[in-house]
């Protein structure tokens, strides 16, 4: 799967954009600057994986991940963050921890450079054949693919595939993800409401209601719901 | 100490890029799937630095999706190389991506509700100021 | 119909249980009880009536053959199976005999004596088995017979005495049991069979002698008894061992089979079957209040009469006789102890004459005769006419129960009054029992034609003629004088209680019924129900007729042979169980046996295996006379010029002097009613020692019970003081230990574990505290330190590889500088 050409310029611009968008992201003073640096991160990479093929993940990714997570990312922000930075606040932890947790990383980014290095060395020597034939292969996958209504580029298959296998033979984990995320929903629902809300929904206990009532007049005038 | 290391790095160096130079120019020109594979290593170790370092929860937050954003390219290249080596269950690698993009989806909905809750109750969104674990 | 016996035992037993085990639960009435008992004891009478006809009388008789209910499996019960037994004793005795046989035989005149079978056979193991099977011979007739044929009277006596008794069912229930035991005693088959009924009537004694327990001299006279009792049992117990370790069985048909083969112990010598003859005399003793042991016998009159009568005049006491003569061949063997048996039954006799003499409580006076009558019975044991024992026994037990019912009717009578000085003149109150009373009373004293006066006149005829031993002579004299004695003292009883006037209740008399208080009801004595007098009336009929089963030899010229009646003279009968020292065989035990009636063709059978046919000239050494000196007998047969003219001349004398007790006993009470206290007064020292008893109860309390509680008492302090002191010394040491291991424990060991632990924890709490930082992002470093040595392990062989390339190239290369 060897780019070549403008592939290779083209993964060498969006790989350095993401190296470096999450670089600042770690970086950034400003959480919505990181917010922002990571929504460009996650672009980069979606394009990272239009390159390897992989157009319906990278679709997804843009949708879910940037259009609803990020989106969720900056709606918290908003409500816990602003102000935080104004008001004080060191970016960076302790220099102790600092310093050990940059020892770490730096070996674990050459623990994983070299196992990269060997593991792909073996990949290598283990596929020799396949690689040279996936070459042929893929040049005669590209000419079968139906070309697009503009009849400038081909219909991959990718979507299609990721189709069948999701709803054939992953559907029990696609079925447990929805439920997952039923209970994400709810969960979320739950963690985040105010007292108030639980008082009128006659989810508290009744000393406990008693004691924030104190400290809030209001609460006690809520009336519950049944 | 300069003269006794000097010529032996650039020894080294000869050594190592010996005969490498084409090589690498080649693999820079024509990037495999090791270069994804260094990508996905790298945006995975800035995330774990991120977690480690920064004071601000969300930050946090947010490191620990580029972490799962690399872990994903390095499925999706390889999805793509056994593609090209000809193994059937290729397509295997997106669909799992696709269930970590939900996980981390949902993971970051349960997490950012417990930040809200966890403002609400602490008035602070500096992780240092969270710690009645201690002793 | 006597392969039945085995239920004669058994339907008193049957009786006891009902009455004891039910008669309170369900309130049996006193008639309901008293028709179980005695009807129970009716109908073992009439099967022991049966059974004795079918074995010695009927047409296909087996007298004068033992029958053992086991022989033909009537009843056969095996209690103690197997076990080897060696016999080792004997075994010097057997040898002994061997060479004296051999040394007899060289010498000259001897006839060549042919091989004897049944002499000694060598030292062998055996085992012991030991059945619980019933025998039916001569002397065990006899004897169910007579216990359950006088135990039926005084059953039939007791339910009339007891009435209105709370205890009615109980008392019927021990008497039922005790009937059961003594009908074990005499027709068990071996010694462990007799030695249970042995201790089953003297339980029996114990729980009747006590039957008032409320009263304080009842518990204490029915432990004396059954301690006394107890003291001959062990002697027993050692016989028994002694004849298991002998003979090594204890069957009575095998046991004497092999004694009969034993060399006799001669005065003066002193072998195995001397001993086994001396522990079973000691119980003979015990049981039946020889001198040494008598002393529980007066006391035991605390019981109610009824049971005075039966065990203590007519059947208990007499165990004593039965086990002498059923073991008589091992008592011819020694001649020591026969001369001891009759001795110590002279002296007996003797003594317990010259006590009653004294008493004032009536039933005190019969039961000094009745030692003094059995010492009698062992007299004629002792001098071989073991026959003559059990006739006596026989006769005594009729005329003794007549007279402990009588007395029994008198206290009833007298409202429980027993004291002879307030009696008197009863005679007009109570007729039935003066006349059946008399019967009993002219029996005692020895007028022809009573049935003491058989019995008793051959004893002292076998006494002054015997062989066996010598000083046969003195117990005749000593035997005489206690007949005197014994008129004496019952002509007393009889003038005190029934002659005269009516001495009781005199100071009530005027009273009037004024003291309802005494319990008296009515003041003048009456005469009892038919339910008692009926059995007085039979008995006195058995004491009056009683004694013709006995008729002597001297009657040979009435009668036409020395004991006529053929099997029904009990002499003939009891034969075949007494060995004859002459022959070494059993039967012929009479002197001269040369009678060939038909008696004695009978008796000529063997009763043993050994089909010998008695010859006069076995091979065992003749019964030599104990000594050269003549009998009296002999010298006044030679005086006189005839045998049978010395015979007449000894029962002359016996009439002469016990005419002559029964005069002076009517001279001193009825013609000079002040003749007792002056003599008293004269002879005050022998009167005293009379009526003290001559002291040996106080005498047995010094010397033996005396002693006995005090040594309990030095047991006691020693065990209080020394053994619980050493308990409660090693206690106080283990409390000490204890506390000492507590304080090192809690100070030492505790302390040190203590130090060890607050230096550890000094040392690592806080190096272990400061993990628990509370920062997320400690922890998330931990992790992340796991990742790297994850990965770090996992290329862990090429790092090292590579690292050593590097290396390799910097230090070859770094020579180039």
């Amino acid at each position: 799967m060897v780019l070549s050409g403008w592939e290779a310029v083209f993964f060498w611009v969006f790989a350095i954009a993401a190296i470096f968008a999450g670089l600042l992201t770690v970086m950034a003073r400003n959480a919505v600057h990181s917010a922002l640096f990571l929504i460009s991160s996650l672009l980069a990479v979606a394009a990272l994986f239009v390159l390897l093929g992989a157009e319906f993940i990278a679709g997804v990714q843009i949708l879910v991940y940037v259009g609803g997570v990020m989106v969720l990312f900056l709606f918290v922000i908003m409500l816990v963050n602003v102000g935080a930075e104004e008001r004080g606040g060191q970016v960076l932890n302790k220099p102790r921890q600092v310093t050990v947790s940059m020892v770490f990383c730096l070996l674990l980014v050459l623990g994983l450079l070299f196992a990269i290095n060997v593991g792909y060395k073996g990949l290598q020597t283990r596929d020799e054949k396949a690689i040279a034939s996936a070459q042929a292969l893929r040049q005669g996958q590209q000419q079968d693919l139906h070309r697009g209504a503009t009849r400038t580029s081909r219909i991959t298959t990718d979507t299609e595939r990721v189709g069948n296998s999701l709803y054939r033979f992953a559907s029990l984990p696609f079925e447990i993800a929805s439920v997952l995320l039923l209970v994400a929903i709810i969960g979320s629902v739950m963690l985040a409401r105010t007292l108030k809300q639980e008082a009128a929904v006659d989810d508290l206990a009744p000393d406990v209601v008693a004691a924030e009532a104190a400290r809030d007049p209001e609460l006690a005038e809520t009336p519950p719901i049944s | 100490m300069s003269t006794f290391f000097a010529p032996a790095l650039v020894l080294l160096f000869q050594e190592a890029t010996a005969g490498r130079a084409d090589v690498m120019l080649h693999s820079v020109k024509n990037p495999d799937l090791s270069k994804f594979l260094v990508i996905g290593a790298l945006l995975f170790v800035i995330g774990v630095a991120g977690v480690l370092t920064r004071r601000n929860i969300i930050v946090i937050f947010m490191s620990i999706e580029l972490i799962l954003n690399a872990a994903n390219l390095n499925f999706i290249a390889f999805s793509r190389y056994l593609q090209d080596t000809g193994n059937v269950n290729a397509v295997a690698g997106q669909v799992f991506t696709v269930f970590v993009i939900v996980v981390a989806a949902a993971e970051a909905a349960i997490g950012l509700g417990i930040v809200i809750a966890l403002y609400r109750n602490k008035e602070t969104i500096w992780i240092d100021e969270i710690d009645l674990l201690k002793w | 119909m006597h392969r039945y016996i085995w239920l004669i035992p058994l339907l008193p037993l049957a009786g006891a249980a009902i009455n004891g085990l039910l008669g309170r639960k369900f309130r049996f009435s006193e008639k309901l009880i008293g028709s179980i008992a005695v009807g129970t004891i009716a109908l073992s009478f009439l099967l022991s009536l049966a059974a004795v006809y079918s074995y010695g009388f009927s047409n296909n008789s087996i007298w004068p053959k033992p029958y053992v209910t086991s022989e033909d499996g009537a009843f056969s019960f095996t209690w103690i199976p197997g076990g080897a037994v060696h016999i080792t004793a004997g075994a010097a005795e057997r040898s002994q005999q061997e060479t004296e046989r051999l040394s007899r035989e060289s010498q000259p005149g001897t006839p060549a004596a042919p091989p004897d079978e049944h002499a000694a056979e060598p030292a062998r193991g055996a085992l012991l088995n030991v059945e619980w099977s019933y025998q039916l011979d001569a002397l065990s007739s006899i004897f169910i017979l007579v216990v359950t044929g006088v135990g039926l009277c005084i059953f039939v006596f007791a339910t009339g005495y007891m009435h209105g008794d709370p205890g009615f069912y109980r008392f019927f229930a021990y008497m039922g049991l005790f009937m059961f035991s003594m009908l074990v005693l005499v027709m068990g088959s071996n010694f462990l069979m007799m030695f249970v009924g042995w201790e089953g009537v003297g339980l029996c004694s114990y729980l009747l002698i006590g039957y008032y327990f409320s009263k304080k001299e009842a518990g204490d006279a029915s432990r004396k008894a059954f301690i006394t009792n107890r003291i001959g049992d062990f002697g027993f117990a050692l016989a028994i061992f002694g004849v298991i370790a002998t003979f090594g069985t204890t069957q009575y048909t095998d046991v004497f089979t092999q004694a009969k083969g034993y060399p006799l112990e001669l005065l003066g010598h002193w072998g195995i079957l001397s001993w086994i003859a001396l522990g079973l005399f000691i119980g003979a003793c015990g049981k039946s209040a020889q001198l040494p042991l008598h002393v529980w016998l007066p006391d035991a009159m605390a019981g109610p009469t009824p049971v005075s009568a039966l065990i203590h005049a007519a059947t208990m006491v007499t165990a004593g006789l039965y086990m002498v003569t059923r073991t008589n061949v091992i008592f011819q063997h020694s001649r020591t102890m026969m001369l001891v048996v009759a001795l110590v039954g002279a002296a007996t006799a003797i003594f317990a004459a010259t006590i009653a003499i004294t008493q004032n409580d009536i039933k005190k006076v019969l039961a000094y005769s009745t030692v003094s009558q059995l010492g009698f019975m062992f007299m004629a044991c002792g001098v071989g006419a073991f026959v003559i024992g059990i006739f006596h026994v026989m006769t005594h037990a009729f005329f003794k129960a007549l007279m402990f019912l009588g007395a029994g009717s008198v206290i009833h009578g007298m409202h429980h009054e027993q004291d002879m000085r307030r009696m008197g003149g009863l005679r007009k109150y109570m007729p039935y029992t003066y006349m059946t009373f008399l019967a009993g009373w002219l029996a005692i004293c020895g007028i022809i034609p009573f049935s003491g006066f058989w019995s008793k006149d051959e004893i002292l005829w076998n006494a002054a003629s015997t062989s066996v031993i010598p000083y046969g002579w003195l117990v005749w004299l000593v035997g005489t004088i206690a007949a005197t004695c014994t008129a004496f003292y019952m002509t007393r009883l009889m003038a005190l209680t029934f002659w005269g006037n009516y001495r009781g209740d005199k100071d009530a008399q005027g009273h009037g019924h004024a003291d309802a208080g005494h319990g008296h009801g009515a003041h003048t004595p009456h005469e009892s129900p038919p339910s008692m007098w009926i059995p007085l009336a039979v008995l006195a009929v058995l004491a009056t007729v009683g004694g013709l089963v006995g008729i002597g030899p001297a009657f040979k010229s009435l009668t036409g042979s020395e004991h006529p009646g053929g099997r029904l003279n009990i002499v003939n009968y009891l034969d075949p169980i007494i060995w004859n020292a002459q022959t070494g065989e059993f039967g012929k035990s009479h002197e001269g046996g040369e009678e060939a009636h038909g008696a004695e063709s009978a008796a000529t059978s063997s009763p043993t295996e050994h089909t010998e046919g008695g010859t006069p000239s076995a091979s065992l050494p003749h019964a030599p006379a104990a000594s050269h000196t003549l009998t009296l007998a002999e010298t006044s047969a030679e005086a006189l010029g005839s045998h049978t003219a010395a015979e007449w001349l000894f029962i002359v004398i016996s009439l002469v002097v016990a005419t002559f007790g029964i005069l002076l006993g009517m001279l001193f009470y009825v013609r000079r009613p002040e003749l007792p206290d002056i003599w008293a007064r004269r002879l005050k020292p022998l009167y005293e020692a009379s009526y003290n008893k001559y002291w040996v109860d106080e005498f047995y309390g010094l010397t033996v019970t005396r002693r006995v509680m005090d040594a309990a008492r030095i047991v006691f302090t020693f065990d209080s003081k020394v053994v619980d002191g050493a308990v409660n010394g090693s206690a106080w040491l283990t409390k000490l230990s204890s506390k000492l291991t507590g304080a090192t424990d809690k100070y030492f060991v505790d302390g040190l574990v203590n130090a060890i632990a607050a230096f550890i924890m000094r040392l690592m709490s806080p190096l272990l505290r400061a993990a628990q930082t509370g920062f997320t992002q400690n922890y998330a470093l931990v992790m992340v330190l796991g990742l790297v040595a994850a990965v770090a392990l996992f290329f862990a062989g090429d790092i090292l590889s590579a690292v050593k390339s590097i290396f390799a190239s910097v230090w070859v290369f770094s020579f180039w500088s």
